[in-house]
């Protein structure tokens, strides 16, 4: 009985206890360590002993061409696959917003790509895109197109990967969208109707409008997760051909666990923090500017 | 009424073109699966062909893919029940006592890029001694489950009304009996939402495995990823591979359709 | 009451004087009998080899092993990783000497090997290590320790289509100009045919690039200082860049070994240049070509024939197993004369004399293989890449040269791309204190 009085009178902090503990011993721990590391010359090629280095390896990473050519890769990986799947994802749900027969299939459907394993995913994707042997370059000499080398030119490897993520993460926009769409008020709509206005212009003046916090909080969502892009890169190019296609994430995963820096990796990986958290907080920005 | 049926197949054939770029990979994925390497090689590419079960039985067979897809198993279960466990209290507790602050700092673990953990987890693990243990995989793949969970949970409670517990007090329940005979028996659909999401995302879980698991844990993204090389590109099997790991994932959207979809679409709506 | 007490406590003594005698007969062989050993392997052909063969080892000494494989390039993180935490329990592990050997070795990773291999006791004589050629040894020993056994070795050679080089009334290439004329000759890319093949990806590419250096003149590191960005060097670049972008198949820098060798064995190009090894894969039932491969010494070029002949992979104990003569055991049993036969006769090119004098080896191998190790031997480079410990950052800075050389088929500025590269790799040596 006393027990359960004490239970009841601190349940404030005996319920989230156990999920607090767990982040902040497999979260908190590590983040603050990667912090701490970052500060230090610790890798596995230099002669002498681990030694706190201050803000060097960051100072080393602002001289480095590979992080610029790192950043800027992942900036243009995630704009174009981002951007891509808000147009596709918006114009697909606004067709689908409607009854009709089949529909849950259609849902069913677009679930797919998002639910499939990344991995197999990439790998399959790669077999696609295989020069001789590929269905794409079959597909655009049926077209009358000369194939592409896709993923083994520099010209082409961010575009061939980030279809990959168009294939797999527009369906999730889209079902976003169409969640909103039916939380979306009827009386704009009746007016409109009431005072003639064609399909189109209904969409661009007041659906859209309307949908923007929705849409906003989607690219939010996606943009998190396409700056953090590993599984299809690291396992269709590794960061190639060259370093064409290495990410942020990518060169962090080589700095840690293909060259042994880890202190230089550390930093990278804070720097990757601060972008992922700093595109989230505009995002989220846009979006409160938006309401008011 | 043939304007009506004009319409109606303009309708669906508009609805064709949006799902078969989605689908249409899919589809070859899996009937590549069922053929000989030449036939896959084979240009213009096969589209009838005498299907072939060797993919699936070298990818049985010879790479035990049985323990692999066990492997994964236990672990998508194990992270999702545990998360579940730790996860769904701390939601509760969030959601009625208001703490934003706890909220976001669960948060944040969605927002860290993974491989920011996986130094300090590697030495932490291997210091004392559970790399390659279900119990290290269980728990890194925890950190993509429990947040999910814990945000999924914190929506649902907002969404129930606050008289429920206010009666069940005055029946003589303690807080925490409302919590479990009130407010748990209601919260089906929302334990759902967040179980089948938890276990999708672990399920398909490539980096944390790449690190702390070996030969004992190796879940089947390891497998499939390190049975390329293997290979020596033997895209049949690839492909048999490929289906292995994707289908179950597609088994259970096809069984919790409403409730990945709630999932998936939730925060953004509700925001 | 007096009885069972006596009874007991007879049977008691009994027990215990059981048990002791248990314990003194059974300690040795029962240490051995309980051991598990932890092998850590790569995908490579020798373990295809040696997998269905462990449990005739376990037969023979009743100890047990749990084998596990990683692509090479995860193998190596997985035991340097494992290694620093001090809490690995491998045993045993296949390792690169070239690629990880410095670094372990600077690490104290691996047990030193030579009291087990002096030992009559522990290394029977027959076992043989003077067997091992000379050069496979020092690739082992770092400052008179020996880290690893070596098990397989390999050389560059040119794989080409014996019968479309008949048709075009082609010899095998003796120097880089035939190479490269033969290349043109069959290439058809119209056809989905291509001339020739090597490896185009970033940081697999510079060991087959690597005999292509030696033979125009340059090399990686001298005295202490990296010497990519050379007048010979950049040619070498510029020249590979344009042998492959001309005659080279589409995609060709996303190629190691592995999609290398499947364009061969699939019939999709003439030649390939590429690790002696690999024949075995060309091999095999699901090659095309298996009947018509031929396999030629390393062409020469400007400055002479230097192709590299290396110790690839060799097998080790860690320093921190807690089974270490079990492991030696294992590894004994693994690096065999017996064992080395039976590789070989699978096709591999293994680290022991006795496996190219046997009779029935050599009746059996491809007589060309044969030949171009013998040529090879004498005029070879014992190493393909630079020997450094920094060497996969060393070989990714390279192999991005040899990438952009590809790309434009030699046209970019190779020579600022190359001196970038140089300075890249100086800053990696003068940070392990192996610069000048």
């Amino acid at each position: 009985m006393n027990i359960n009085r004490f239970v009841e009178r601190n349940l404030r902090w005996i319920f989230p206890l156990p999920a607090a503990t767990f982040i902040i011993l497999m979260l908190v721990f590590p983040v603050l360590y990667t912090f701490y590391v970052s500060l230090t010359n610790w890798d596995m090629i230099s002669s002498g002993a681990v030694s706190f280095v201050g803000l060097d390896n960051y100072l080393a990473m602002l001289k480095e061409p590979r992080f610029y050519n790192a950043i800027g890769l992942t900036f243009y990986f995630t704009l174009l696959a981002v951007g891509l799947e808000t147009v596709f994802g918006v114009i697909i749900a606004l067709i689908l917003n409607r009854e009709f027969r089949g529909k849950n299939l259609v849902k069913f459907i677009l679930l797919l790509p998002l639910v499939a394993t990344p991995v197999a995913i990439g790998l399959s994707w790669t077999l696609f895109y295989e020069p001789t042997i590929g269905l794409a370059n079959y597909a655009l000499k049926l077209l009358g197109i000369p194939g592409l080398k896709w993923l083994a030119s520099n010209a082409t490897v961010i575009p061939s990967l980030a279809l990959v993520d168009i294939w797999q993460w527009t369906p999730m926009i889209s079902l976003i969208v169409l969640a909103g769409l039916a939380g979306l008020p009827q009386d704009p709509y009746e007016a409109a109707i009431v005072d003639g206005a064609r399909p189109l212009q209904v969409v661009r003046h007041i659906t859209l409008p309307l949908l923007r916090p929705t849409i906003l909080i989607a690219v939010a969502l996606r943009s998190i997760d396409a700056l953090k892009t590993f599984d299809i890169i690291y396992v269709m190019t590794s960061g190639g051909p060259g370093f064409a296609s290495e990410t942020l994430n990518i060169y962090a995963y080589s700095l840690s666990f293909g060259y042994f820096r880890f202190g230089a990796a550390s930093a990278s990986l804070v720097a990757l923090f601060a972008i992922v958290l700093g595109c989230c907080v505009i995002l989220l920005k846009m979006r409160k500017s938006q309401e008011l | 009424m043939n304007k009506k049926l004009l319409s109606r197949i303009a309708w669906y054939g508009l609805i064709a073109l949006i799902i078969i770029p989605f689908l249409f990979p899919l589809f070859w994925i899996v009937s590549s699966s069922f053929k000989t390497q030449s036939q896959i090689v084979a240009s213009p590419p096969l589209w009838v062909f005498r299907p072939t079960l060797e993919n699936y039985k070298g990818v049985f067979m010879d790479q035990n893919f049985g323990i692999y897809l066990m492997n994964s198993s236990i672990i998508a279960i194990g992270s999702t029940l545990l998360s579940l466990l730790i996860g769904i209290p701390a939601a509760y507790a969030i959601s009625r006592y208001k703490m934003q602050t706890l909220g976001v700092f669960i948060l944040i673990a969605r927002l860290m890029p993974g491989i920011s953990f996986l130094i300090p987890w590697f030495i932490l693990f291997s210091k004392i001694r559970l790399i390659d243990t279900y119990t290290a995989l269980i728990a890194s793949h925890m950190l993509v489950g429990l947040p999910l969970i814990v945000w999924i949970m914190i929506n649902y409670f907002d969404g129930l009304p606050r008289e429920l517990e206010e009666s069940a007090l005055i029946d003589g329940c303690t807080l925490q009996g409302a919590f479990v005979r009130v407010y748990l028996p209601i919260s089906g659909p929302g334990i759902l939402t967040a179980t089948t999401l938890s276990f999708l995302f672990s399920w398909n879980n490539f980096m944390f495995s790449l690190v702390l698991s070996a030969q004992r844990t190796k879940t089947l993204p390891i497998a499939i990823y390190n049975f390329v090389s293997y290979a020596e590109v033997n895209w049949g099997s690839v492909m048999a591979a490929a289906v292995v790991i994707i289908a179950p994932a597609i088994v259970l959207t096809m069984v919790f359709q409403r409730y990945v979809i709630k999932g998936l679409t939730m925060g953004a709506v509700k925001g | 009451m007096l009885r069972t007490k006596q009874n007991r406590w007879r049977t008691g003594l009994g027990l215990a004087m059981l048990l002791a005698v248990a314990l003194l007969v059974n300690l040795p062989v029962s240490q051995a009998e309980n051991v598990t050993l932890r092998f850590v392997a790569a995908n490579h052909p020798f373990y295809d080899v040696i997998k269905p063969l462990l449990p005739e080892f376990e037969k023979q000494t009743g100890i047990k092993v749990r084998a596990e494989n990683y692509e090479e390039n995860q193998l190596t993180p997985k035991l340097t990783v494992e290694f620093t935490s001090n809490a690995s329990t491998i045993d045993v592990f296949m390792t690169r000497p070239l690629q990880e050997g410095k670094l372990f070795s600077r690490n104290k990773w691996y047990e030193p090997l030579n009291r087990y291999i002096n030992d009559r006791k522990k290394t029977p004589a027959r076992w043989g290590w003077s067997d091992f050629p000379k050069s496979a040894v020092q690739a082992v020993t770092h400052q008179g320790s020996i880290g690893a056994v070596p098990i397989v070795t390999e050389w560059q050679v040119v794989f080409y289509r014996k019968d479309l080089f008949q048709q075009a009334k082609l010899k095998a290439p003796k120097t880089l100009e035939e190479l490269e004329a033969a290349a043109a000759k069959l290439n058809n890319p119209a056809g989905e045919f291509y001339g020739i093949v090597s490896r185009g990806q970033r940081g697999a590419a510079v060991t087959q690039f690597s005999s292509y250096l030696y033979n125009f003149g340059g090399d990686f590191i001298k005295d202490g200082k990296c010497v990519i960005d050379s007048p010979e060097a950049v040619k070498a670049f510029k020249y590979y860049g344009k042998l492959l972008k001309n005659y080279g198949p589409p995609g060709v820098t996303n190629m190691s070994w592995p999609q290398a060798q499947a364009l061969f064995a699939s019939g999709k190009v003439a030649m390939w240049t590429d690790a002696s090894v690999l024949i075995a894969g060309l091999l095999d039932e699901k090659s095309k070509v298996a009947d018509k491969i031929g396999v030629a010494l390393f062409p020469a070029g400007p400055a002479g024939n230097h192709p590299f002949m290396i110790v690839p992979w060799s097998l080790a104990i860690p320093a921190q197993s807690r089974n270490k003569e079990a492991a030696w055991k294992f590894v004994q049993w693994a690096a065999s004369k017996e064992i080395a036969k039976k590789a070989q006769l699978a096709g591999l090119t293994m680290a022991r004399n006795s496996v190219w004098t046997d009779k029935e080896v050599l009746a059996k191998i491809q007589p060309d293989l044969a030949l171009t190790a013998k040529q090879t031997g004498p005029i070879a480079t014992p190493y393909d890449r630079p020997l450094m410990t920094a060497v996969v950052e060393a070989r990714d800075i390279i192999g991005d040269v040899i990438v952009k050389a590809i790309e434009t088929g030699g046209n970019a500025d190779i020579e600022s791309l190359a001196k970038a590269a140089a300075k890249g790799v100086d800053a990696l040596l003068d940070k392990a204190g192996e610069g000048k």
